[in-house]
């Protein structure tokens, strides 16, 4: 009985630990994108892993960043050992206090004070600003698992080589470092993990264009992470499982040997290893550094900062490699936090793709320049008249922004589900859906909602009209299965819910996936949200930008970026060249002028309107 | 007389304001099992470092065979150490550990497994190359040690406090295993210590060391016979030690009792100290002796007996053969050659040179 229950407990324990994990690996071999979908079984992900450049790219800057900050603070925290061992008794208690201090300290403060310094210090923040923050973290590490076995080492061991005639190095390397090589193994495979895994600090020092996993990753998050994620964190779990097994297996075999030609053998293969290992390591160092671009310098660039998983990759390339402009590419996950570092520092980059509020926000706060649009003649010629003339709610002269995606914001449904004709908003307050129902958690998207139901506008700033809204959405709260973002998707998909309120660009992708599923955009009205290209107050290359802008609007390039996001491209004579003719004649994604007549696009309220919202939205959400 | 190998000359040293060796002048000579031997924090293993050169004096100079050898690294010296946790290194064999210092004078591979062999042999430990040293006792990390060191061919071997860490089955058999290992090298051995019987056991000439002075130095039995002052007394075996009057050249005044002394030249009257053996006191039937007393405590030692003798006011030690039981009444003995007579130190410096606990000693 005892023993049954000490192993239910120990499965428990390990389901819980790693059931994480096989859900991800199952997965990462689903055919399917959606998450509760079993769609076949697939390598198509682990293939489509290994072309994509930007994957690739951040594999590459995160491994690399790895094993050279790993080599530099293992270098430097061992040498730290040995200087502490040689000091005094205060001293050594100041030390080891103070190197704890940054492991302790919360990573924020500690990347916002990296930054900071960076910033005082002119340094372009980039490859180097991450690799030394990456350093200075994982310094402690090193530290940690390096000084207990420095401090149990007696100094005789020290004094005993000195003394048979070793000079104070050699005695040092072949006497100390040995007793204290697997603890500094130990200290640099946590240095290792600690870099890989980071993710604040590596956030807040790294610049434009350089991603490591880590930030890539969490710029897609906003769009749902692709399932070439789950394959590469596949990989990487079963790289460090592989690790693991090897480095236990190296340990018992360097146990007390039996005979002296094993022993000999064995001395021979690790050291074959070690020279095997050490070369390899360097030549990644190089290569990296060459790949990384360290050495490259400042030249014909263009530095743009768009949405995270917002083009297709492979225009980038096409871009340097017809007009010779390099481009240094960063992505925000969100216009709120593109703000914040537009607010910093606007000359960062050059060409950036905020959302409509955002674009009314930064024009009335000087931080975007109007457009020279004779310098960019496709921007006029393909780009369609009604999409400028939705863009001049927040773009009033048409001066500052060039649309690039653009969606509608509808109800999604089950058709299986709902038997009724879906045309209002009403039906979200149905109470035969409760439970069934999806609402997007966000401020402006859940209020417009509640507002065009109401019939009043989805900017208004009348309080009486939003604390109404505010009121209906608290009445709706019991029907409401979950306030999601990109979960939406996945539970449309997978018949999990019979409706949600969706972004159009969502939609067809959901209706792709589940024949069963529609959209629809209420008869009341709605919000048509538009993407547009802007450029910076004091951007370094405006012309640059403007030729990105330019060609982004040409009609294959906007062609090839609709095929990858899916989102609804201003572009007319894309449309038109579209060619899959379900699509090219969709609904959803090419709505008649009568569903866009009805709809509005958000603008900047203001930060006293923004106030209320916040304060309405906190009552909502906590159904008081 | 044998050559002088060693000299340290007028040697002092201090961490951190605290004087650890005051003005120390000291020789060793070729071929002798010298003992450095004084309790913990006497200076003892200072002055062993500053020989080894891990340790630079603040002033004073180190002589080595003629040379001075004051500023010279460790690894430039002509001699070995034997630490006192054996100091291996425990990610090389036993072999590798002894071939250490020889692979870094470059010695050709066939001498390195020549001395390796020889040196096993010499330290009774043969066939042990390629044990690991954390799979040895600590008695065979310790012979690795010594095996380790003599390969070197030093002339001299240090050795501090080599046995600390061994029980006294090992301890003792380790005792004849250095003499005999000395007799054969026929180099120098500079042992460091706290346990008088280890260093009366081994050595040729011992130095009694406390709070950084040289308290005596001489061959082990003019060190136990001969006490020259109260802490050597004490600190050398077990010892009655009492304050005296010496009443007149071959007459001391003990508890109140003249006894005849061998002793001359301390002045008429002056205070000193005495000590005797608790073997030299004899004890004979009530009226025969010099002062009366009754036992008062019996402990069988295997050997002998010790008693506690109460007489004069003072509780004697004393070491008999013979059985006397608990209050017993008995009359003490002292042959006048039993009696040491020293120095009381009279002025602050030479108080200073005097132990820091005093000995159990009566007013007279």
């Amino acid at each position: 009985m005892r023993k049954t229950l000490e192993k239910i407990y120990m499965a428990l324990i390990l389901i819980f630990m790693y059931l994480p994990i096989a859900v991800m690996i199952v997965l990462s071999f689903n055919s399917s994108k959606s998450r509760t979908v079993w769609g076949g079984f697939t390598f198509k992900w682990y293939v489509s892993l290994f072309q994509d450049s930007t994957i690739l790219n951040a594999l590459a800057n995160t491994l690399l960043i790895a094993l050279i900050s790993t080599l530099a603070a293992t270098f430097i925290g061992t040498l730290t050992c040995v200087a502490m061992s040689g000091m005094k008794r205060p001293g050594r208690a100041f030390f080891t206090g103070v190197s704890n201090i940054p492991m302790i300290n919360a990573d924020i403060v500690t990347g916002i004070s990296l930054m900071l310094l960076f910033r005082a210090l002119h340094f372009d923040q980039g490859f180097a600003t991450v690799l030394l923050a990456h350093i200075t973290f994982n310094i402690p590490y090193v530290l940690l698992n390096v000084w207990p076995k420095m401090k149990s080492l007696s100094p005789s061991t020290y004094e005993a080589a000195l003394d048979l005639g070793a000079s104070p190095f050699l005695a040092f390397r072949k006497a100390v470092l040995p007793e204290l090589g697997p603890s500094i193994v130990a200290g640099s495979l946590m240095a290792f993990t600690m870099s890989i895994d980071d993710f604040i600090i590596t956030y807040f020092t790294k610049g434009a264009g350089f991603d490591t996993l880590s930030t890539m990753i969490y710029a897609q998050v906003k769009r749902g992470v692709h399932p070439e994620i789950y394959a590469l964190s596949t990989l990487l779990f079963a790289a460090v499982v592989t690790v693991l097994l090897l480095s236990g297996k190296v340990r018992r075999r360097s146990g007390v040997p039996k005979k002296s030609s094993d022993y000999q053998k064995q001395r021979v293969k690790t050291k074959i290893l070690a020279a095997a290992a050490a070369a390899a390591a360097g030549a990644i160092v190089v290569l990296g550094l060459l790949y990384g671009g360290v050495f490259s310098d400042a030249g014909n660039k263009v530095y743009v900062y768009n949405a995270g998983d917002y083009i297709d990759p492979s225009v980038i390339t096409q871009f340097e490699e017809e007009t010779g402009i390099e481009v240094v590419y960063d992505e925000f996950d969100s216009n709120e936090l593109m703000y914040a570092k537009l607010a910093q520092d606007d000359s960062a980059y050059d060409v950036i793709c905020p959302s409509d509020y955002m674009i009314s926000r930064l024009i009335q706060e000087d931080l975007i320049q109007p457009l020279d649009f004779d310098a960019m003649p496709d921007a006029t010629q393909y780009i369609g008249q009604q999409y400028y003339k939705s863009a001049q709610a927040f773009d009033p002269g048409n001066q500052y922004a060039v649309p690039y995606c653009w969606g509608t914001v509808g109800i999604l449904y089950n058709t299986k589900m709902v038997d009724e004709p879906v045309t209002s908003w009403d039906i979200l307050w149905d109470p035969k859906y409760s439970g069934q129902i999806l609402m997007q958690d966000s401020i402006r998207d859940c209020l417009m909602v509640a507002l065009k139901k109401d019939g009043f506008s989805a900017n208004s700033t009348d309080e009486a009209q939003v604390a109404q809204a505010a009121q209906d959405l608290i009445s709706q709260r019991p029907l409401v299965q979950a306030y999601v973002i990109d979960q939406a998707r996945d539970k449309m998909i997978g018949n999990e819910a019979a409706m949600a309120v969706i972004y159009s660009g969502e939609a067809i992708y959901c209706a792709r996936e589940n024949p069963d599923l529609a959209y629809v955009v209420p008869d009341e009205g709605s919000n048509v949200w538009i993407d547009a290209w802007c450029v910076t107050k004091d951007a370094k290359n405006k012309e640059n930008a403007q030729v990105w802008i330019n060609f982004m609007c040409r009609p294959d390039i906007a062609l090839k970026n609709f095929e990858y996001i899916t989102y609804s491209t201003p572009n007319v004579a894309a449309q038109e060249e579209i060619e899959d003719e379900q699509i090219r004649n969709s609904p959803i994604a090419f709505p008649d002028q009568s569903v866009l007549d009805r709809c509005e696009t958000f603008v900047y309220l203001g930060e006293k309107a923004d106030r209320m919202y916040s304060d309405y939205w906190k009552k909502i959400k906590s159904g008081s | 007389m044998k050559k002088e190998l060693i000299r340290l000359d007028h040697v002092s040293k201090s961490y951190d304001g605290q004087m650890i060796l005051d003005d120390l002048s000291l020789v060793i000579h070729e071929n002798e099992f010298v003992t450095l031997l004084g309790p913990s924090g006497c200076g003892k293993t200072t002055t062993l470092r500053i020989i080894g050169g891990f340790e630079k004096p603040d002033t004073g100079k180190v002589i080595f065979d003629g040379e001075d050898i004051t500023d010279l690294a460790p690894n430039k010296r002509q001699l070995n150490t034997v630490f006192q946790k054996y100091a291996l290194f425990t990610h090389m064999d036993v072999g590798e550990n002894i071939a250490f210092g020889l692979k870094i004078k470059n010695k050709p591979q066939s001498y390195i497994d020549d001395k390796i062999r020889y040196a096993l042999k010499l330290v009774n430990l043969e066939g042990f190359e390629h044990r690991m040293p954390e799979s040895l006792s600590g008695g065979q990390q310790q012979r690795i040690a010594i095996a380790r060191a003599i390969v070197n061919e030093p002339k001299v071997l240090l050795l501090d406090e080599p046995l600390g860490a061994l029980d006294l089955k090992m301890r003792q058999d380790m005792q004849y295993e250095l003499i005999r290992l000395k007799n054969e090298l026929g180099i120098t051995f500079i042992y460091v210590t706290h346990d008088q019987e280890e260093a009366l056991t081994m050595s040729d000439h011992i130095i009694v060391m406390n709070q950084g002075y040289i308290q005596q130095e001489g061959s082990p039995e003019d060190i136990y016979n001969e006490p020259e002052n109260a802490f050597v007394a004490d600190f050398i075996g077990d010892s009655n030690l009492m304050k005296a009057t010496f009443v007149r050249d071959g007459l001391v005044r003990i508890l109140d009792t003249d006894f005849p002394c061998v002793d001359k030249g301390f002045g008429d009257m002056k205070p000193v100290d005495v000590v005797i053996r608790p073997e030299d006191v004899e004890l004979v039937s009530r009226g025969q002796g010099q002062m009366p007393g009754v036992v008062s405590h019996v402990i069988f030692k295997g050997v002998h007996y010790e008693l506690e003798v109460q007489a004069g006011g003072f509780e004697w030690l004393v070491h008999t053969t013979k059985f006397f039981e608990v209050g017993t009444e008995v009359d003490i003995r002292v042959d006048p050659f039993n009696i040491q007579v020293m120095n009381r130190p009279a002025s602050e410096d030479e108080e200073a040179i005097s132990p820091e606990d005093e000995p159990p000693v009566l007013q007279e």
